[in-house]
């Protein structure tokens, strides 16, 4: 493919960033951002985006790298049951959380119990943001750490690390870009998860809600500036672990 | 003292051996690929658990399928094993792999001294991903070495690099190896490699431990037809006693005497060895040396001459040099009482009693 193709493909993908950018003007910013309570819902977003990343670093990365070092029996079968949460809609996750830990089912009571609410709450929006987030850093974790080389972790092994220091000083290292990519990812799913969200999630109110309701109440021009917060939100993150990514493997290289 | 008897499964066959290694010893493990010499460096290194067996380092039993039953982890096992990939860390510069092991944290000056003696002293602080394959392997035998392990395993640690750089890594180790006083086991598929390395060679086939001896006894004495084979033996020709009119005796029927291409010198020489007379099949140039292809009746070998041969030749008269006869069972059999000479041979002076049949 030629330089232009290439470019011209880029830019295309580029073009709705491109157009929220021309779109904008500091009016609308400023009217949009300045009411009463408008970054209520950024810091819901943030919030449970942070909660979700905590649970999917302590939960996931385990089950990640069995996955990636094939000791869970049956292999194929743990793999496809990622595949199949990730090719589920949002939306039908959604419908299907209200079934799984709506208020009248067991699990929903035993929540209860906790004086927890899975449906309308902080609590069921990490929920929603878990399930929508959690096999894209599975599944980048997972090739994280198989990348690392078990030859790497047996030399270290033989040179006499016990396993829980072999994970922390060669396999962790090695996959960290990889998995910060994931987290990357996991953060940018999190952030604009909407339909699993808009079904259990309706309060409180993230940002992905907010552009939505005000795309209903008032309007394109009103929801745009919170599309932009959006972006500046969710982008950062990823955007620096690409950055470290990159650093890292070029330090390796020397 | 390395000390292991142990049978461990491969798919295909079963690997049995036992091994005995003195400090400061080197072993050449030394056998075609797939042989299972892998697979018992890792029953040793504690990576494979072994079916049924025994391993036993510096008085510490580290194996036993046998009560008490013992199976101390990789970790624990102070057993360092050298890989024909270096594996460095590459997220740690060439000072920080050489001191990884936590063994090796207080030793400073012993750092000093090896990377001097390894020639790495300008290259600490460098990545792995800098280095050139030799520098690369350097780096993890001093990390090896640095780590103070008790027994170091080497699985053809230098295959892929070129023969000088094979010859010095070779040497270092050898060096090492003596001043540290431990065991050390190769395993190579290349025969010069293992008798570079070695002061006792051990020939493996199948998982089964064939022949065990110095490095060149071994070669000059296979103690069997396999063994030879494996040893490069490329030709078998059947051979009888001189003067019995054509008539194998008793005792002598099937018996081949086996040609190493490099055990062969040019013309007759009865007192050396078995005179054969061949026709010329085939010829090609082999180093410095010529390879010439000889039909001797039904059988052909394989010789490599200092000269040429004319062309138009047609019969070519070479000697085997004492070379080793195998009975009908495979097994190497003495033809003759062996008299006072040097060597197993006759030894200068008496003729051979068996020559080439036609």
């Amino acid at each position: 493919m030629s330089l232009v193709g290439a470019a011209v493909i880029w830019l295309a993908l580029l073009g709705p960033v491109i157009t929220l950018l021309t779109q904008l003007s500091w009016h609308a910013i400023v009217s949009s951002l300045s009411a009463p309570g408008a970054f209520d819902p950024l810091i819901v977003s943030l919030e449970a985006g942070g909660v979700t990343l905590v649970v999917l670093l302590l939960a996931a990365t385990p089950l990640s790298w069995k996955l990636a070092r094939g000791t869970l029996p049956f292999p194929r079968f743990w793999e496809a049951g990622i595949l199949a949460s990730l090719l589920l809609p949002p939306l039908v996750v959604g419908l299907l959380l209200v079934f799984m830990v709506g208020p009248f089912t067991p699990i929903g009571e035993a929540i209860g119990h906790l004086h927890l609410s899975g449906t309308n709450t902080f609590f069921a929006l990490v929920i929603a943001e878990i399930y929508e987030s959690a096999p894209y850093y599975v599944l980048g974790a997972q090739a994280a750490f198989g990348s690392v080389p078990d030859s790497l972790e047996q030399q270290a092994a033989l040179l006499g690390d016990r396993p829980s220091r072999v994970f922390r000083r060669v396999t962790l290292p090695l996959a960290a870009p990889g998995l910060a990519m994931a987290l990357a990812v996991a953060w940018a799913r999190a952030m604009g998860a909407f339909g699993a969200v808009i079904i259990i999630a309706y309060h409180p109110f993230g940002l992905p809600l907010q552009i939505w309701t005000s795309l209903q109440e008032t309007g394109l021009a009103s929801a745009l500036p919170f599309a932009l917060v959006l972006l500046v939100v969710a982008l950062p993150l990823p955007l620096a672990a690409y950055i470290w990514s990159a650093r890292a493997r070029g330090r390796r290289r020397g | 003292m390395l000390e292991a008897d142990v049978e461990a499964d491969r798919r295909e066959f079963t690997v049995r051996a036992a091994l005995r290694v003195a400090p400061g010893e080197r072993l050449a493990l030394f056998g075609p690929s797939g042989a299972g010499k892998t697979t018992l460096l890792e029953v040793l290194a504690g990576l494979v658990a072994p079916r049924r067996g025994r391993v036993v380092l510096a008085g510490r039993v580290l194996t036993s399928t046998e009560r008490p039953v013992r199976a101390v982890p990789p970790w624990q096992r102070r057993v360092g094993l050298l890989r024909q990939d270096p594996g460095l860390f590459p997220h740690l510069s060439v000072r920080r792999n050489l001191t990884y092991a936590p063994a090796a944290d207080a030793s400073a000056g012993e750092l000093a001294e090896l990377a001097e003696v390894l020639g790495l002293r300008s290259l600490l602080s460098a990545m792995p991903a800098r280095l050139s394959g030799g520098q690369a392997h350097r780096v993890a035998i001093g990390r090896l070495l640095l780590a103070h392990c008790d027994a170091l395993l080497l699985d053809e640690p230098y295959a892929g690099l070129d023969a000088s750089l094979r010859r010095m890594l070779t040497g270092l180790v050898v060096r090492l190896v003596t001043e540290r006083q431990i065991p050390a086991v190769l395993v190579a598929h290349e025969l010069a490699d293992a008798q570079a390395f070695a002061d006792r060679l051990v020939i493996i086939d199948r998982g089964a431990l064939l022949q065990d001896g110095a490095p060149d006894e071994v070669v000059l004495r296979p103690s069997s037809r396999r063994v030879a084979e494996l040893v490069g033996y490329l030709g078998f020709v059947p051979v009888r006693a001189p003067g019995s009119g054509g008539q194998a005796p008793a005792g002598a029927a099937g018996i081949v005497a086996g040609v190493h291409p490099d055990r062969v010198t040019d013309g007759a020489h009865p007192d050396r060895g078995i005179v054969l007379a061949g026709i010329v099949a085939g010829g090609r140039p082999a180093g410095a040396t010529w390879e010439a292809d000889l039909l001797i009746g039904p059988a052909q070998i394989t010789v490599r001459l200092a000269d040429r041969p004319a062309a138009g030749a047609g019969e070519l008269v070479v000697t085997a040099l004492d070379p080793p006869c195998f009975g009908p069972d495979g097994l190497a059999v003495r033809l003759a009482d062996p008299g006072p000479g040097p060597g197993p041979g006759p030894g200068p002076g008496r003729a051979w009693p068996v020559q080439a049949s036609a």
